[in-house]
């Protein structure tokens, strides 16, 4: 090994190999520099820790705690309001809107990470389906970008209402009548048709999905 | 571990990781919120319990760029990216000032590497860039940071 490695692999943190090991025993300037090192990597350590609001993480903890008394009283009250046919509607895995849950688990970070389309060009592209100040009178549009999805060009829209984020698939190609519901790994969906072509709304919040999907249905 | 449990343990880092991210504390806050209500709800279905700390933060990730709704800058780019090590008008910063100076595609990796204690392959693929970009980015990183809290009295080359 050569000095320029010895410090090129230093600097990157990933902690010392036995060839570094041997190489900085047997060169003062590399040990040297081993031990800068050391010190500047307690202080970036320490940097790097801001101090984090009081009591946060038993916050977060006890927040688990009422979500699952909530989620349990509702679905408990939801079992009895909504009977049998209500019940049997939202345990319907409906291959649809499991798609668009997998593209929020598996895709949507890559497409947010390509950037969005223009607003003009966002526009232009959703007017035949769903019009883009149609969704901003729901919530605010925060990324719109085309993707392909389940063998057609759909837009993939990031849109935050004041209970949360939701994603929609806003698909021009897809006709359908009705409303389809998945849910999967913490995610609902719920598909609905639109004048013109249909769009799929995701979210963790099952009341938020049911919100929206109403808000934009034909 | 129970996911009440395992929040507990984690979320110190989370929260620490989200600043890190959007710079500002209640957006952070904001985030990990999110992302632990979309834990809670996939976690019965987390197979394997000893991933859950790298799975949370690739959510508190996921869930910063819906909240951003757009790629960190430059996060693609790393021959483009303006390093903040040239600009000797900010020599002397404090580390934790040198930090908030790096572009979030660099701060990001060291904060996985160093908080989470995650290594470079787990840190590429969460941020889906490869190992060697990885390993670039926190060479890169920790190169400007050591130039940016070097004393201002030790900017000036030799006379």
């Amino acid at each position: 090994m050569i000095c320029l490695d010895y410090r090129r692999q230093l600097l990157a943190g990933t902690g010392e190999t036995d060839a570094m090991r041997v190489h900085r025993l047997q060169c003062a300037s590399c040990a040297a520099e081993w031990t800068e090192q050391g010190a500047f990597e307690d202080t970036l350590r320490e940097a790097l820790q801001v101090p984090v609001p009081a009591g946060f993480a038993e916050r977060m903890a006890q927040a688990q705690v009422a979500r699952r008394r909530t989620f349990l009283a509702v679905a408990a009250t939801a079992l009895v309001a909504a009977g049998a046919g209500g019940y049997a509607w939202l345990a319907r895995q409906d291959p649809l809107a499991l798609a668009c849950i997998d593209f929020v688990m598996k895709e949507e970070a890559k497409s947010i990470m390509l950037g969005a389309m223009p607003r003009a060009e966002a526009q232009a592209a959703l007017a035949p389906t769903l019009a883009l100040e149609r969704l901003e009178r729901v919530g605010e549009v925060k990324h719109v970008r085309p993707c392909p999805f389940n063998g057609q060009t759909a837009y993939h829209v990031v849109l935050a209402v004041p209970q949360g984020m939701v994603t929609l698939l806003v698909m021009p190609a897809t006709r359908m009548t009705g409303r389809r519901h998945a849910t999967k790994e913490g995610l609902h969906a719920d598909v609905v048709a639109l004048e013109r072509g249909s769009v799929g709304i995701v979210g963790t919040d099952l009341a938020v999905v049911m919100s929206v999907a109403g808000a934009l249905r034909a | 571990m129970g996911f009440e449990e395992t929040v507990r343990t984690h979320a110190a880092d989370l929260y620490r990781y989200a600043y890190w991210l959007a710079r500002d504390p209640a957006q952070a806050e904001d985030i990990v919120q999110e992302a632990l209500l979309r834990g809670w709800r996939a976690f019965p279905r987390l197979r394997e319990r000893a991933a859950a700390k790298a799975w949370l933060f690739s959510i508190v990730r996921n869930e910063y760029l819906r909240a951003l709704g757009s790629a960190p800058p430059a996060a693609e780019s790393l021959d483009g990216l303006d390093l903040p090590d040239e600009r000797p008008e900010l020599f002397g910063l404090e580390m934790r000032d040198a930090l908030a100076a790096l572009p979030v595609s660099y701060a990001e990796p060291l904060a996985l590497q160093v908080l989470g204690g995650f290594s470079c392959a787990e840190i590429a693929d969460m941020i889906g860039a490869t190992e060697g970009a990885t390993m670039t980015r926190l060479t890169r990183a920790r190169q400007a940071l050591r130039r940016l809290v070097t004393p201002k009295d030790r900017k000036a080359g030799p006379a």
